[in-house]
């Protein structure tokens, strides 16, 4: 894969997963979904030979804080922090069984999810629906779907 | 290198937050980004519109005919009632001219808007609607519907407005008692079962159970005498200043599909 191809891939995975995460469902539903802007990204930053991971980390971000209405860098210091996790496991996740490739992404929601309600209680004080803690498990669980999902768009 | 690489982006985010959440300079970037990004809102929003054409097509004579009547029956029901509300309204003008009070039943230029089928950050309550600065809409307008208040306008772009609801946790609106005019202000709460609570009104106030709250319109920057709940409990414990009030919103967050965008006084 050339950096061209590399960078239209991650054009390609990020359009769809800002749709995907702008689509309305119930509330709760909605708060429990996987970060799927983490889970796309970390796709990306695994089976492909990306530059500028961190940067494009905080773009992504910056990108998303900006079309949910967030704060800005919420979303851009949740990601970079947890691509730098996801990076330091890439080695292993390709000789890892998807038990394990799903802890790690886990563990990557985990951060993210820290991250972006550390920000959240820094500016809004802690308040909060418990419902969200559920993402990083729904994250963990949707993997394989996702995974095989983004192999199809890859080839 | 790799450390250097990932401070930098780290160290942005942060002083992006401290700057978005203190100040307000990033405000025109933010509009502009959001509407160069629109079109994925057009995009998410597409089944929900085909979906809408699917029906409206496919809706069979008989049911639009029904619809038609029941809905000229509620028409006819509305006259009534709303000359009742002329006849109530000119009264008040008098008595309001005898009292020499300032006291005026709100009118104001209101705009129609849809619900779209678009999320925003979980975190927060928010919905977009399907107007923009393109029909008028601009920054902090009341946002009401058939039963109430729904909430304000925080962010516009050409196509779509997103507005912040009243039950979302940092979103504030002056209210008053319909029954005795006691002032407080209205916050949101994050859980969804719960709406929102009434604070800053103190200890010893007339307030029940069952009250209604309306917009107060003090500080002008929401017009008043809009519902926005129903008082739900009261906690008068004596170790804060306070009433703890609960209300219930008055509009069912959940069922909106249409809104009314408050633009400003219909002279």
């Amino acid at each position: 894969m050339t950096n061209s191809n590399h960078f239209f891939l991650l054009v390609k995975i990020s359009i769809i997963a800002f749709i995907i995460g702008a689509i309305s469902l119930p509330s709760s539903l909605e708060l429990a979904s996987p970060f799927w802007i983490l889970s796309f990204f970390s796709y990306w930053l695994i089976y492909s030979n990306g530059k500028n991971i961190f940067t494009s980390a905080f773009i992504l971000g910056i990108l998303l804080d900006i079309i949910q209405g967030g704060v800005l860098g919420q979303n851009a210091l949740a990601l970079v922090l947890s691509s730098a996790f996801i990076l330091n496991v890439k080695k292993s996740f390709f000789v890892s069984n998807l038990t394990t490739q799903q802890v790690y992404i886990f563990l990557g929601s985990v951060i993210y999810l820290s991250v972006f309600l550390l920000v959240h209680q820094l500016a809004q004080g802690l308040n909060f629906d418990w419902l969200i803690l559920l993402s990083p498990f729904t994250g963990a669980i949707l993997w394989p779907l996702i995974r095989s999902l983004l192999a199809k768009l890859k080839q | 290198m790799r450390l250097l690489k990932l401070l930098v982006p780290v160290l942005l985010s942060i002083i992006l937050i401290v700057l978005d959440t203190r100040f307000s300079y990033l405000d025109n970037f933010k509009k502009i980004t959001l509407t160069l990004f629109s079109p994925i809102y057009v995009i998410v929003d597409l089944p929900s519109q085909v979906i809408d054409w699917v029906n409206d097509k496919g809706a069979d004579n008989e049911a639009l005919i029904s619809e038609n009547d029941y809905l000229k029956g509620q028409l006819i029901e509305l006259k009534v009632r709303l000359q009742t509300y002329n006849n109530l309204a000119l009264e008040n003008q008098k008595i309001s001219k005898l009292l020499d009070s300032s006291y005026e039943i709100p009118n104001h230029d209101v705009l129609l808007a849809r619900i779209k089928s678009i999320a925003q950050s979980r975190l927060s309550k928010k919905i977009v609607i399907d107007k923009g600065s393109n029909y008028g809409v601009a920054l902090s307008q009341l946002i009401i519907s058939s039963d109430g208040a729904v909430g304000q306008v925080t962010q516009v772009t050409p196509m779509f407005a997103t507005v912040r609801l009243l039950t979302d946790p940092t979103q504030f609106m002056p209210v008053k008692n319909s029954r005795n005019g006691i002032r407080g202000i209205t916050k949101g709460m994050a859980s969804t079962e719960k709406g929102m609570m009434v604070e800053y009104v103190p200890l010893d106030s007339d307030v029940k159970v069952g009250d209604l709250f309306l917009t107060s319109g003090i500080g002008n920057s929401y017009p008043s005498g809009y519902l926005v709940g129903r008082v739900t409990s009261i906690d008068d414990s004596l170790d804060v200043s306070f009433l703890s009030i609960t209300l219930r919103p008055a509009q069912n967050m959940n069922k909106l599909e249409m809104v009314l965008i408050v633009k400003g006084k219909n002279d």
